[in-house]
């Protein structure tokens, strides 16, 4: 069909006057692309107008609607064992941990106190140590009860004592003349009982105590300490006339109580 | 899409973003009851969901949707009956609550008409007008969607606006 044909067709239907035949004949050429809907004026104006009409917005019910949608088909986080297990998993996480590790350790080298003064502060504590030790042996010769007792009193203060402190505790409990000193000697050895030789010397320091009030001071102590080797020298003591009959009867309750 | 295909689902909600106003129009043109487009519209991206491994990407992804929406919009007026009885039949009805839909739609005489014209279409010819519109006349993609070549889909909308045409005329003799 010539151009002019097709121009004649689409002027008979803009006017409104095209036959059933012609718009066929038209619907033809449309299909064919040889006429395009937008020639067509009336038509044209009214698919404009379609398109430009406005189109209601929806509401947050649809976007909820959708959120809920969305929610409820995302795959559940499962944990996958195999795959977490798996060495290009493990080598990232063991790297980390050996970093953090090596990091941490080098962290607490770099951080550690300052160890330079410890010497210094040990090295003086030794010295008070040792100057507090010369002043119990000193006072221990003294003449006066009182700074025997002294003496006996700053063994309290040390926090570990020498074999050369105890021993001379030991002498002054077997030794010395005064029994308060002897007592307070005693009461200073307690804290040494763990020693075994200790012990020992004070089981053998029985015998020798003439002093009632020592007597029984080591059986109380020999009792506490559960010591069932001194029962001996207390049975030395009790078949000693001399001893009272109130520190036998003493000594024989912590006898009970060891036996 | 494509990632939504491979499981990106957050991804959908960028589509459905974009076009969820042009499906809300179409379903809208199609019943006139917003409650109801919503539905339909939320009944369309529930089928992406779940046909999302059909959508093989070599096609355009709107076409793809309203491909899917069609299918949405037939089956929805074909479980109600009632509602796919003869437009005519509707006419009366809509005409009594045309002054509600018109305040909502249209606000000037001329586009009352169109709409209420619309309206009076038969659904073949109101649905290739609505997705001529909202395919922005992309008259190859529409022949996709209702499986017919473009130069059947260009006489259809040929055929629809002549229809709209002497429809309007009837309105607009009657105002």
């Amino acid at each position: 069909m010539d151009k002019q044909r097709i121009e004649k067709l689409i002027e008979t239907f803009n006017t409104g006057k095209a036959s059933p035949a012609e718009i066929g004949e038209l619907e033809t050429l449309i299909e064919k692309s040889a006429v395009e809907l937008s020639a067509l004026s009336d038509l044209k104006v009214l698919q404009d107008r379609i398109f430009d009409a406005a189109v209601p917005e929806p509401t947050s019910r649809l976007d909820n609607q959708f959120l809920q949608l969305i929610s409820s088909h995302k795959p559940e986080a499962r944990i996958n064992w195999k795959q977490m297990f798996s060495w290009p998993n493990l080598v990232p996480r063991f790297s980390l941990a050996a970093v953090t590790l090596i990091a941490g350790l080098a962290a607490g080298y770099y951080l550690r106190p300052a160890t330079s003064a410890d010497p210094q502060i040990d090295q003086l504590s030794q010295q008070v140590t040792d100057l507090k030790e010369m002043m119990m042996l000193t006072l221990l010769q003294k003449e006066s009860a009182t700074d025997r007792l002294k003496a006996v009193n700053l063994t309290q203060e040390m926090s570990a004592a020498s074999e050369k402190v105890t021993g001379a505790l030991l002498s002054t409990l077997n030794n010395d003349s005064n029994v308060n000193v002897r007592l307070a000697a005693l009461d200073a050895l307690k804290a040494y009982t763990n020693d075994s030789d200790v012990r020992q010397s004070l089981i053998q320091s029985i015998a020798r105590q003439e002093s009632p009030l020592v007597q029984i001071a080591l059986a109380e102590l020999m009792a506490a300490l559960q010591e069932k080797s001194s029962v001996k020298e207390f049975e030395k003591i009790l078949k000693d006339d001399k001893t009272p009959r109130d520190t036998k009867k003493r000594i024989e309750e912590n006898i009970d109580v060891l036996i | 899409m494509s990632k939504v295909r491979d499981g990106d689902i957050d991804k959908l909600g960028l589509l459905f973003a974009r076009y969820k106003k042009p499906l809300y129009g179409f379903f809208y043109g199609m019943n006139k009851d917003s409650a109801l487009a919503e539905d339909l519209v939320q009944n369309v991206f529930f089928r992406i969901l779940k046909y999302r491994y059909l959508f093989r990407g070599d096609g355009d992804f709107r076409t793809w949707m309203f491909h899917i929406a069609r299918n949405v919009s037939h089956d929805h007026f074909r479980k109600n009956k009632l509602r796919k009885k003869d437009s005519i039949d509707n006419w009366q009805d809509r005409l009594s609550s045309h002054e509600d839909r018109s305040t909502l739609y249209v606000e000037d005489e001329e586009k009352e008409l169109l709409s209420l014209a619309m309206d009076r279409l038969p659904e073949d010819k109101k649905e290739i007008l609505l997705l001529s519109k909202f395919q922005d006349k992309k008259y190859k993609e529409i022949g996709d969607i209702l499986g017919c070549s473009e130069g059947a889909v260009k006489v259809k909308v040929f055929r629809a606006l002549q229809e709209l045409k002497e429809v309007y005329k009837k309105l607009e003799v009657r105002h």
